[in-house]
């Protein structure tokens, strides 16, 4: 077990670095000089050649000139920037964001908070509803409710989350008025205590209700397939021939195993949640979250930023397959992962 | 054997399409399983299930439908990317612009007036008519016609951006409408309680957001949002001179009783105020459109000035001394002393194109895109834009022809982007599975590696990064591209384990055995088995791509407007009072994008089924 955790987590760091490498070429396709920032408001001021002079000094000096392999390794913390420090990602140093005018790492906290809250609020209220109805639907299967939630389901998971949360607000903040069509608080407001709580979550609702019905279609559907394929096995025949309790039957002996196909795409929906949904959700709510970060920096192409929100991302992404695999062990202590 | 000769005998006398029919929603009877194994590919059982479920086959024919329409009703549906107008925002769906009233026709037409995506009628009993898109906003209603005006004798109509002026036969002015910029806020001295008897107006306009009023005694009046239009008079100057007006979008030019045009305000901002050499003298009448005035002179002939922006002044040969000339927003429509009519300017919505029966003409009311021609039976006559079947959206532009022209957009990049995925995941697929060992290794780490990748946060730096540079088509492809590209892996891997379990059967040892070439081997041997079973991820894959790019539109970083697709189009929708008040922007694209969706998934999982050997019961 430790050596394939081992494994796994080397694996993690080298594809991390991989994609970052990419990322950061990627970046630098970019046509952006800094060197040429500073320098353009002296370009009246100086000869033209001493102004080549020393727009050549200062690229060489900002370290331009180098390869990109070098500017990457720097910019990660494995090589001596210019001025002789490590100062790189691994030092904690995300980069600048030009248009917040602060470093990233004192950018991001808030939303990632509110992110966090919002994925998981509405990934607790999704399995509290999916696995129920995932596990009733199976053993119902093919009834006339059976069939009415797979049609449902469907429509969940064909439209795309955006459709959703335009129809939703539709008939849950224009026509029913019960939630607002956006936004984080009562503007204005100075609640405290229970009552900023309540305000809270009272604007929290609508994009929580959009993620759990787009979350909610997929997982029951997967639920129902992996707990009908245990159902049909030979061992539950058994287990009812012998005369065990139906509650037992299906939940001690055929839902521990459905858990295993479940339990990797309940993180596989989770991760697109956290990087794919709430961008449109945040966006869509004007939440200030992780997703509009991104977006916003995109929008007023504030690169460095983006870039240090691309490496989250990519770490969220990798933490959760390798939580993914782990989670089998956890699940099922058949598997066994450590030959 | 036999039974199945007979059945194909049968089946040759049977006409074509009842036999397509037939197959298509009757499939042939039950056969054993021994008969159906001799009888039957597996393509064809697979064929065979799939048509057997009746929801698949209904969202097949529904999603080929969709796919037909997208890629057949652009080629009608022209889409002018350049196309707004803001007059024409927000229109609601539906063709009632030139609908006029019945009775209006049968009492006889006394005037009519032509707003903003609605007109307004008197007929000779003195009763009044409001038609088309009267309903501003959610309170105010043009049609909403005051008590007094429904109980006064109305002989003249004029209709502005969101207000409408009505005068009744003893010289009272009434206006309604939108009143929030002063648009229906009479001066003092014209308001029906206080107006004294010699104060009797002869001649009403009503423009965007402004009025003008001409009395008996040759005084003019204006009143309205004096910031957006130039509406000053200088009435020491002009007072009892004026004869009528000219109203364009932002100012007004007076007619003088000496047959001249003036500018009747202090300073000229606009180039219709500054008055030709031709109009100082011997001016008969005078009419404005947007951006320009025509005036009709005393021998008949006429000329334009000011900005023309659509051919406004482009003015045909005449074969007839003009009567009365009327101008719409960037069309001129005039009356001949024959009774024909000619018309010339924007054409955009075949407002310039009279039809060719439209002759012996008395009356001739024009304005925006309507025309409406009155012949000496009193019968009316209308051309010009009716409506819009979906409305339109925030800058004026049709939804319907965006909707079209949007899917077939949305189709083109999800098919390519899955092309390009098939091309990449098979080849890989096919080539890690068939030789396994490092190749294997190495191409399926390429593959996690993409795969954990986040797919929506790096679409869209790719999108942002590449897409800066270029022209929209190349950035068209380059999304395709970018799809493609991540969502390759998941196939990958299908074609990969359908290659482990091919490439030990027979007839690839066989093709081994014989030397074939082994790109052969692994391409038009092995392949076209496995082809069947990645169907089903192909069809799911041709919906993904058509939500990432709908997604990836939405977010900003997919086709960038004003090419239309769905996902942009529904990014037009994000905000609420959209949503609330504008329900035509998104309700159809997002119900034609919803249906598509759900369509596809329905077909991947009947084939899915279908391809399923348990599901058939054995």
């Amino acid at each position: 077990m430790k050596k394939y955790l081992l494994k796994r987590i080397v694996y993690l760091v080298i594809v991390f670095f991989f994609v970052s490498l990419m990322m950061y070429a990627i970046y630098n396709l970019i046509p952006s000089d800094p060197a040429l920032v500073q320098m353009e408001p002296l370009r009246k001021s100086l000869k033209p050649d001493e102004w080549t002079r020393q727009y050549q000094e200062l690229r060489q000096k900002l370290g331009l000139n180098d390869p990109l392999i070098v500017r990457y390794a720097r910019w990660m913390g494995f090589a001596r920037d210019v001025d002789g420090t490590f100062n790189g990602m691994l030092q904690g140093n995300f980069g600048y964001s030009i248009s917040y005018k602060r470093n990233i790492t004192e950018i991001v906290g808030v939303p990632m908070q509110n992110s966090i809250i919002l994925n998981i609020l509405s990934t607790v209220i999704t399995l509290a509803i999916t696995i129920p109805l995932g596990i009733y639907c199976a053993v119902h299967a093919r009834k006339p409710v059976d069939s009415a939630i797979q049609a449902f389901t469907v429509v969940g998971y064909s439209l795309p989350t955006f459709l959703i949360a335009i129809l939703f607000i539709y008939i849950f903040a224009v026509l029913l008025g019960w939630f607002p069509a956006g936004g984080a608080k009562t503007p204005g407001s100075t609640f405290t205590g229970a009552m900023e709580f309540f305000d809270r979550m009272h604007y929290l609702a609508l994009p929580i209700l959009v993620l759990v019905f787009t979350g909610l279609a997929g997982m029951t559907r997967t639920v129902r397939a992996a707990m009908m394929d245990t159902l049909s096995q030979d061992y539950i025949r058994t287990a009812r021939a012998k005369g065990l309790k139906e509650k037992v039957v299906i939940y001690s002996h055929a839902w521990r195993n459905a858990l295993l196909p479940v339990s990797t795409s309940i993180m596989g929906w989770m991760i697109g949640v956290f990087t794919g949904g709430s961008l449109v959700i945040e966006n869509t709510f004007s939440l200030n979250g992780t997703g509009r970060l991104y977006w916003s920096a995109l929008t007023t192409t504030d690169y460095e930023l983006v870039l240090g929100m691309q490496m989250f991302y990519t770490l969220v992404s990798l933490i959760g397959v390798l939580l993914t695999d782990l989670s089998y062990t956890l699940v099922d202590p058949r598997v066994r992962i450590d030959k | 054997m036999d039974n199945s000769k007979k059945n194909g005998s049968s089946e040759k006398k049977e006409f074509f399409l009842t036999r397509w029919v037939r197959r298509l929603f009757f499939p042939n009877k039950e056969m054993d399983i021994y008969t159906e194994e001799q009888m039957q590919s597996p393509v064809r059982v697979v064929i065979r299930n799939f048509f057997s479920k009746p929801i698949a086959v209904t969202a097949l024919i529904i999603f080929i439908l969709i796919a037909i329409f997208v890629f057949v009703a652009p080629n009608f549906v022209t889409l002018d990317l350049g196309d707004q107008d803001s007059t024409l925002v927000y229109v609601s769906p539906g063709y009632s612009m030139l609908k006029y009233p019945k009775e209006l026709e049968k009492n006889g037409v006394a005037d009519i007036a032509v707003g903003n995506n609605y007109s307004v009628g008197a007929d000779q009993l003195g009763n009044i008519y409001v038609w088309g898109k009267s309903k501003l906003t959610k309170v105010i209603d043009l049609s909403e016609i005051p008590e007094e005006v429904k109980n006064a004798k109305i002989v003249k109509v004029a209709a502005g951006a969101d207000h409408v002026l009505a005068l009744d036969d003893r010289g009272t002015v009434y206006a309604w409408g939108n009143n929030r910029l002063g648009q229906t806020r009479l001066p003092d001295e014209l308001k029906a309680n206080n107006r004294s008897h010699d104060v009797a107006i002869k001649e009403i306009y009503a423009s965007n957001q402004f009025s003008v009023v001409v009395t008996e005694d040759g005084r003019a009046f204006t009143w309205g949002n004096d910031n957006l239009a130039q509406i000053e008079y200088d009435a020491e100057r002009l007072d009892g001179h004026v004869v009528s007006a000219a109203v364009t979008n932002f100012t007004y030019v007076l007619l003088l009783d000496d047959g001249s045009v003036v500018n009747p305000c202090f300073t000229a901002k606009f180039t219709v105020q500054k008055i030709p050499e031709e109009a100082q003298s011997g001016v008969k009448a005078i009419v404005g459109t947007t951006n320009t005035v025509a005036a009709t002179k005393e021998d008949g002939t006429l000329f334009v000035w000011g900005a023309p922006t659509k051919g406004e002044n482009d003015i045909p040969t005449l074969t007839a001394p003009i009567k009365e000339v009327g101008g719409g927003r960037y069309h001129l429509t005039a009356l001949l002393e024959d009774g024909s009519v000619v018309s010339w300017g924007g054409n955009r919505y075949k407002q310039a194109e009279v039809p060719a029966d439209v002759g012996d003409v008395e009356k001739l009311f024009v304005g925006s895109f309507q025309n409406y021609a009155v012949d000496k039976d009193g019968n009316i006559r209308t051309w010009g834009l009716k409506g819009f079947l979906f409305g339109t959206d925030g800058l004026g532009r049709d939804v319907f022809a965006r909707l079209v022209n949007g899917g077939k957009m949305t189709m083109t990049i999800g098919a390519l982007s899955v092309v390009i995925e098939m091309i990449i995941g098979i080849i890989l697929g096919g080539v890690a599975g068939y030789f396994g060992g490092v190749v294997d290794m190495l191409i399926m780490r390429i593959a996690e590696i993409v795969s954990s990748m986040p797919f929506i946060p790096f679409a869209m730096i790719l999108s942002a990064v590449m897409g800066t540079r270029v022209s929209i088509e190349q950035r068209m492809y380059i999304i395709m591209v970018i799809l493609g590209i991540l969502s390759w892996p998941g196939l990958c891997r299908l074609v990969r384990a359908q290659m482990f379990a091919q490439r030990e059967m027979e007839y690839v040892v066989a093709a081994k055995a014989l030397g074939v070439k082994e790109s052969k081997i692994i391409f038009s041997h092995i392949i076209p088995n496995v082809m069947s079973v990645c169907l089903v991820s192909i069809t799911l894959a041709f919906g993904t791509s058509m939500l990432t790019e709908a997604s990836l539109s939405y977010l900003g970083f997919g086709v960038p407007l004003p090419t239309p697709t769905w996902g942009n189009m529904l990014d037009n929708a994000k905000n609420s009072i959209v949503i609330q008040n504008y329900w035509w922007n998104w309700v159809f694209v997002g119900a034609i994008f919803g249906v598509a969706c759900i369509c596809i998934n329905l077909i991947g999982d009947g084939l899915r089924d279908a391809l399923d050997p348990k599901a058939n019961g054995r």
